[in-house]
């Protein structure tokens, strides 16, 4: 994938058949709620624990971005999980992430450097920041996400909810038949 | 997360221990500022012991690569495995960082320049 897609009515929007929880606004629990929710996944699947990190980037993007570490806000999690894919979709009661068409324009000339191997230049594309970021805020948390979530990182029309997939390839069973 | 400093000659490790994330990549930022008042001026960073990384733990290692370039002092970031070398790779930094697969390599290309 190389852009985030607007679209309210994309396939990994649907919520059929996907576990649902709802969290408020706790940063300090962010990592906690994570692991509530990969608890469900396959060992498979979990690479160790870069599942975790990854929902974890969203989950962050959403309480602390989106609902501003506010606890009266809540922040709601569909997901779902086999040994051949993960998807999850996470909303909260912001403002949206207005920058989408700003960060597909920054990764582009992103991109242009890392395939130029332009390092010197790259230096000025590490980090995505907007007048809210601030120094904790690494700003490369969806550079990431686009490479890891193969099926797509989908946004609402009102960006305040992302919907993410990912097919993972089948395990060889080990059985030769011939 | 745990930062422990120690000194070969003139190069300064720093091994972290632990979690690099939201709640505490911000240590290492401070750390390293601090040495730079000192004007150490070469550094390892020894992730030897680190299993896990956010995005808030690469984009610390992102301000101590540009803070030390700035300052021209030397860098490597050593012993980078398992899903951090992941995370790396999807943020596609490998290139970016100065990374060397072992505390002694990182070592003697400190000392070599």
């Amino acid at each position: 994938m190389d852009r985030i897609e607007i679209d309210d009515n994309h396939r990994l929007m649907d919520t059929q058949g996907m576990f649902f929880k709802e969290f408020p606004s706790d940063f300090r629990q962010i990592r906690y709620f994570t692991l509530l929710i990969v608890q469900k996944a396959p060992p498979e699947i979990r690479e160790i624990n870069l599942l975790e990190q990854q929902i974890s980037e969203l989950i962050k993007n959403a309480v602390k971005h989106g609902n501003e570490s506010d606890p009266d806000k809540l922040v709601k999690v569909w997901y779902t999980f086999s040994e051949e894919e993960a998807r999850i979709i996470i909303e909260d009661e912001g403002k949206g992430f207005t920058a989408i068409k700003d960060w597909n324009e920054f990764n582009a000339k992103r991109n242009d450097c890392l395939s130029n191997e332009d390092y010197e230049s790259l230096a000025d594309f590490v980090s995505f920041r907007t007048e809210k970021s601030d120094d904790n805020d690494g700003g490369n948390a969806m550079f990431a996400a686009l490479e890891y979530w193969n099926e797509g990182v989908v946004f609402t029309d009102k960006a305040n909810c992302v919907a993410v997939g990912k097919t993972f390839p089948r395990k060889n069973t080990g059985i030769e038949l011939d | 997360m745990e930062l422990t400093v120690r000194k070969s000659k003139h190069i300064y490790i720093i091994d972290i221990e632990g979690e690099m994330d939201l709640y505490n990549a911000y240590k290492l930022k401070e750390l390293v500022g601090k040495m730079l008042e000192k004007n150490i001026s070469h550094f390892v960073v020894n992730m030897d012991q680190v299993e896990y990384i956010d995005s808030s733990g690469i984009g610390a290692l992102i301000y101590v690569s540009s803070a030390l370039k700035k300052k021209s002092a030397r860098l490597v970031i050593t012993c980078v495995h398992g899903s951090v070398k992941k995370v790396i790779e999807l943020t596609k930094l490998t290139g970016y960082f100065p990374l060397e697969d072992t505390l002694k390599q990182g070592i003697l290309k400190l000392m070599k320049g």
